[in-house]
Order: C-alpha cells, then structure tokens, then sequence
C-alpha cells in the first residue's frame, strides 16, 4: 500500500510541478506572482480537449498544439496586463492585475462554453500493469516521463542557451541587464511563453488523466502549485519541482494515513509552516537587498 | 529585522490575494438565462417558478426537469388551462449555489408573484428554497429532494419523490440477499449535503441487516483525484462499494479503480441519475455503477408509456426520473388547484396535501398525513452500452 500511495502521489506531484515551475520562472525574472496561471493551465487542457474532438489528433499532437496556443495567450497577458504596469507602479498593482486576468479567464471560458466538465475521449487505452505489490497505469508512466523530460530540457535551455543565460541575467538584477543590452521585455516575454507551454502540457495531461476538464480547474490546481513552488523556493527552478514532488506525495499520503478531509489544509498549511519557519523554501537563496 | 518584517507583509497580502480569488472563483458567472415572459399580469395566469441548475455541476438534474415541466405546461394550456387561466412558466438559471437559489426564490415570490414553485431537485438547495417558501406562504414542491428534513419547514413544502429511508433498506436487501455482496466500502462526499444525509441511512440499512463495512471513506465534490481512496479500498477488499454523492464523482472514481485494476460494482442513490455519468465515466462504468430511482423509461406503464412517446417525438431523446417528476409536479399541482377551485397557494395547499394514489409517469404517489409521499416502485438503473438501462424493479415496503 504504502509503495501504491507513493505512486499516487508522484503522479499526482509531477502534475503540480510542471505548473508551479511557471510561477517560479516569472517569480524569479519579475518577482511577479502570476496569479493568471492556473487559468493558462486550464486553457491548455482546453485547447488539447478542442484539438483532440474536434480534428481527432493524436495526444501528443495536441499536447504540442496546446503549448503553443497557451504560449501565445501568456505572451499575450504579459502583453496587456503586466507590461504596461511594469515600472511604472508598484508590485501590488500588477498582483492585483494578476487576479483580475485570473478571473477574467476562467469566466471568459465559462461564457465560452458553460461550466460543466468534459472529459478527453478514449483515445489513450488505458493498461495497467503490476510492479511488484504496485498497479501502475501506462497514463502514470507517461506523466512521470514528460514531466521529467520537460523540466530535464528546461534546465538545459536555462544553462546552455543564450536566451536562457539572458533570462539568468535579469534574474539577477533587470535594470543592470537592460544596460548591458539584453532586451528585457523580450525575456520576460519570453518566459512567461515558455511557462505557459509547461502549464499547457500540465492541463493536457492532468485532463487525461484525471479525466476531467472545467473552467474552474485552474483555481485549486494554480494555488496548490504556488504552494508547491513556495515549498521548494519560489525562484529556483529545481525547488519547484522538489517542491512539486513534495506537496503532491504529502497530499496523498495526508489522505492515505491521515483522513481526506484535510487534503486542502494540508496543501496550504505546509505553504504557511514554509513562510514561518523557512521563508526562502527549500532551495531558495535567502534574498539580501541592498538598500 | 526591517528585512523580516517586509517578508512577513508579502506573505500576508499573499494569503490574502488567494482568499480573494479563491472567493471570486466561487461565486462564478453572473449570467442570467431566465425566459422573460413579460406583459402579463398575475391574476389572469397561473406562474410556476422552475428551479433547477441549467448550468453547473448538477446540470444534469435540472435540465431534464426543465423540459418535462415545459411539457405538462403545454399540455395543460392545450387543454385549456387550470381553471381556464393560461399556465406560464417563469425559468431561472440557480447553477445548483444556494445563494442564487435563495435570490431566485425570492425574486419568484416578490417580483414574479408566482402561484407555485416547482424544485429543487437537490435536497440541500430545497431546503434554502423551502424556508423563504414557508415564511412567505407559497407552495414550494420537489421534484426531486430525496434526503430527511424537507417537509418539515411547514404545510407549504412538499416533494414529488422516492425517499432514501424508504428505499435504501429495499435496495440494502437486494445487494446482500440477492446479490450475495456482504461486506461493504461506504465512501461519503463530505461537503455535499445529500451525501453526508444519505451515508447514515446506508449504515443503519446495512448493519439492520447484517452487513458488515469493511471501510469508510471519503472524498470531496469537485475532487478529481481519488487514487489514495481507491488505494485503501482495494486493500480492504469489499464485495460492493457504496457511494453517496452525485454522478461526476461516481463516474471518475469508477475510472480510478479501473486504473488500479479494482473490479467492483459501485452502488448509489438517484444522485447518480446524470447523463455525464456514461459520458465521464465510458467504459470504466458499463455495467459497474447501479442505482435506484423512480422511474425508467424502460418496461413502462401504460401511463408513462404515452408521456415517453410524446417526450421522444418533443425532444428526440429519452425521459429521465427528473423530466417525469417535474412533469407530475405540474399536473398534480394542476390537480389540487382544480379541486380547490383556486390558485391562492394558502387554499390549494390543503388540496394537495390530500393527493392519493396519483397515477403520475414517475409512479404512483401518496401523500401521507405528514406530507411525505410514498412511491412504488423503486428501479434499479445500471449501464449498458453507455446507455441507462433497467436492471430490476423492487417493491417498495412501508409500514
């Protein structure tokens, strides 16, 4: 049992770090909390519902596809909503416009096409096979193997690329970067499509497998990554998948060994012990700021 | 220490932040689609107020009820009305919120000066409607509300319905004497209303006769994720898993224990009775889901066999319980106004507490003298071909 649970919760984990790896990637860029990305997440599980039923695609296909469109719609946002606060006003405002997109999208959806759930058809056969004492289903491995691959390919683009030694760069310190001729607007734009494309997949999959796609998926989803990204230490990349992992093994193991009722206050209750015992997450450098 | 204490602010409007949006998220959309029927004075008409969710997770109850109450109304005006007054149905959209059902209520009531409110289908949102009801003296009935503690706001609230106490012992009898299933796992949705209602009446039914529950679980409307309960299910390996709630979380739940490669039947009440069980649930549900309700538009009564045709050729699908019990809320409001020769809710009312033996398409109905009402009998639905399907019929006994 304890072996399944793990499982469980990994699965369920791998699922949180793809979209607690965009907030920390804006964090640490902008040091934007970008309330808005649950609801990217939730696009992307719509956009690879709409490409499967409506052309009848390939999963992966419209995995891909769905990344795409979510890395439009989060340049776009970016665009609209956080640049023309950037500078200008203070932090809080663009939080505060970072709620008001969240809402914006998750009714915009429900305009769209009423609040009800749908579900990815049967397109994937879903076979399980047995590990030892552990049931494991295909949908599980194939999870586990994009999010590690992502997150694997993430870290080679931070590290290897120019654009991702750029990005590195205005982590550091913005205005410093821009004098040194990086393009700040275009990295920062660039990250929030590159932590868009992540959530994307994160809403295909977790449409998949859970088998269930609403407006309203986002809301839970978005605040339990944030917690997760917080748990690790928001700004470092490898922290929120950690984090990522944590929360979602936590969660299941809460329900497993403790009762289900408490799965929520453990999520966000692990988010407070974080805040007051270790600030800085995980792997979060404490920040010292120059006065 | 000034460090520290910046932090501990960001922390908090944080917390904050997400309590705001967490708030925002649940209010959800604020849009309207009542057909406004305008111009015509109360006096003249009879106005029945429909509530129901068009939208929403329990979509699935109303909008069938919807459209069989659209159907009685056509039928009653085509035979020239309740006591030669055009019927008018008056819809609003109540997305299963309390809250809206609360605001739709009370605009039904002031504003529309409705003779009868016809709904809700869920017990929880009943009872919200039945207290702004009772206070204001206007008729509320049910089409729908299956869990205790309904008609007891007062002489005003009455319900259209097979009722848990009733057919749960039924339904306990046929899994273990007929079935053979003896040990059971109990599985409540803690924060829906009828769930944590039904539950009890499961346990009593099965420890009275003899049953054992091997585990009690629970989970969350609204919860996609439910592999941790399956996990511990399968572990305590029961003959029947018994669930309470309602037909999305029925339907992913049977998906996970698929997944886990749990073979067993999940056994539940009419809050399963939702198109979106076959569609969410595909072939992780054929034939693994049973539950008992009403009416089946199976095996029919000649009574239900005409409203299941004129259905059919209205609205090109298949009647479920909740389009025949608001169809029968209708007529039977229909009824007790024609008997009392008045549409003034504080008249009729004492008419229809009288009904008897009502040959209703959901069955017969009885009120008893707490206004309770009696149905026989009860169906048991399963899935087949990602269909609903009857699988039994079962006598109801009341003392």
């Amino acid at each position: 049992m304890f072996w399944q649970q793990l499982i469980n919760g990994l699965t369920l984990g791998s699922t949180y770090a793809l979209i607690a790896l965009g907030y920390t990637m804006v964090y640490g860029i902008i040091q934007l909390i970008n309330f808005a990305h649950g609801e990217i997440y939730m696009f992307g599980a719509f956009a690879g519902l709409f490409l499967v039923t409506r052309f009848g695609v390939n999963v992966f296909v419209a995995m891909l596809g769905a990344m795409i469109f979510c890395m439009l719609l989060g340049m776009l946002v970016e665009r609209i909503a956080y640049r023309p606060l950037r500078g200008r006003s203070s932090r809080l405002s663009a939080l505060i416009s970072a709620i008001g997109v969240s809402i914006f999208l998750s009714t915009l959806m429900v305009l769209i096409r009423g609040p009800q759930t749908d579900r990815y058809p049967d397109t994937i056969e879903i076979s399980s096979f047995s590990l030892g004492p552990v049931q494991v289903s295909s949908l599980q491995v194939i999870i586990l193997l994009v999010a590690a691959l992502l997150m694997l390919g993430l870290q080679v683009f931070i590290h290897k690329t120019k654009m991702g030694k750029a990005m590195r760069a205005c982590s550091e310190d913005l205005d410093a970067s821009s004098l040194m001729g990086v393009n700040v607007n275009r990295v920062i734009s660039f990250t929030f499509a590159l932590g868009s494309a992540l959530a994307a997949a994160g809403g295909v999959m977790v449409g998949l497998y859970y088998n269930a796609v609403w407006p309203y998926m986002g809301l839970m989803a978005g605040l339990k990554a944030f917690a997760a990204a917080v748990l690790g230490g928001i700004g470092s990349i490898p922290g929120a998948m950690l984090g990522g992992l944590c929360s979602g093994v936590l969660e299941i193991f809460g329900v497993a060994y403790l009762a289900s009722s408490y799965r929520d206050a453990i999520a966000f209750g692990i988010l407070i012990v974080v805040l007051l015992v270790r600030p800085q997450g995980i792997l979060g450098k404490p920040i010292s700021k120059k006065v | 220490m000034k460090l520290l204490r910046h932090r501990r602010i960001v922390a908090l409007l944080t917390m904050l932040t997400m309590l705001v949006r967490l708030a925002a998220g649940c209010g959800g959309a604020k849009t309207t689609s009542g057909d406004k029927t305008g111009g015509t004075e109360s006096g003249d008409v009879v106005k029945l107020g429909f509530l129901g969710a068009l939208t929403g997770s329990v979509a699935n109850y109303g909008i069938p009820g919807k459209k069989g109450m659209e159907m009685a109304i056509d039928e009653l005006n085509a035979a020239g009305g309740i006591l030669g007054k055009k019927v008018v149905g008056i819809y609003e959209d109540n997305k299963g919120e309390s809250s809206e059902v609360a605001n739709i209520t009370q605009k039904y009531i002031s504003r529309d000066k409705v003779n009868a409110i016809v709904g809700d289908p869920c017990t929880g949102l009943t009872k919200v409607a039945a207290e702004i009801c009772q206070k204001n003296n206007v008729v509320i009935f049910s089409a729908g509300a299956t869990g205790t503690g309904v008609v007891e706001y007062g002489d005003c609230v009455f319900r259209n319905t097979l009722l848990d106490k009733f057919a749960v012992p039924a339904v306990v009898d046929w899994m273990i004497n007929t079935k053979g299933w003896k040990k059971f796992a109990v599985v409540t949705s803690l924060n829906n209303g009828y769930s944590t209602a039904l539950t009890p009446v499961f346990k009593e039914a099965i420890k009275a006769k003899n049953g054992s529950i091997v585990i009690e679980e629970s989970v969350n409307d609204g919860d996609t994720d439910f592999s941790a309960q399956i996990t511990k299910i399968k572990q305590a390996k029961p003959d029947v898993l018994v669930f309470t709630g309602y037909y999305n979380e029925a339907a992913l739940m049977q998906r996970e224990a698929q997944k886990q490669g749990l073979d067993i039947v999940l056994v539940g009440g009419d809050g399963l009775y939702g198109q979106d069980l076959c569609k969410l649930g595909g072939k992780a549900v054929e034939e693994r889901v049973i539950f008992y309700c009403g009416f089946s538009s199976d095996q029919p009564s000649p009574e239900t066999a005409k409203f299941i045709k004129d259905y059919r050729a209205r609205y090109d699908e298949d009647p479920d319980m909740f389009s025949a019990q608001y169809y029968d809320a209708v007529m039977i409001l229909a009824k007790a106004m024609t008997d009392a020769k008045s549409t003034d809710p504080a008249v009729f009312k004492k008419e229809l507490a009288k009904v008897k033996d009502y040959p209703g398409v959901s069955g017969n109905t009885t009120f008893r003298p707490d206004r309770e009402p009696i149905k026989s009998p009860i169906c048991l639905i399963t899935i087949k071909n990602g269909k609903f399907a009857l699988l039994e019929k079962i006598p109801v006994k009341v003392e």
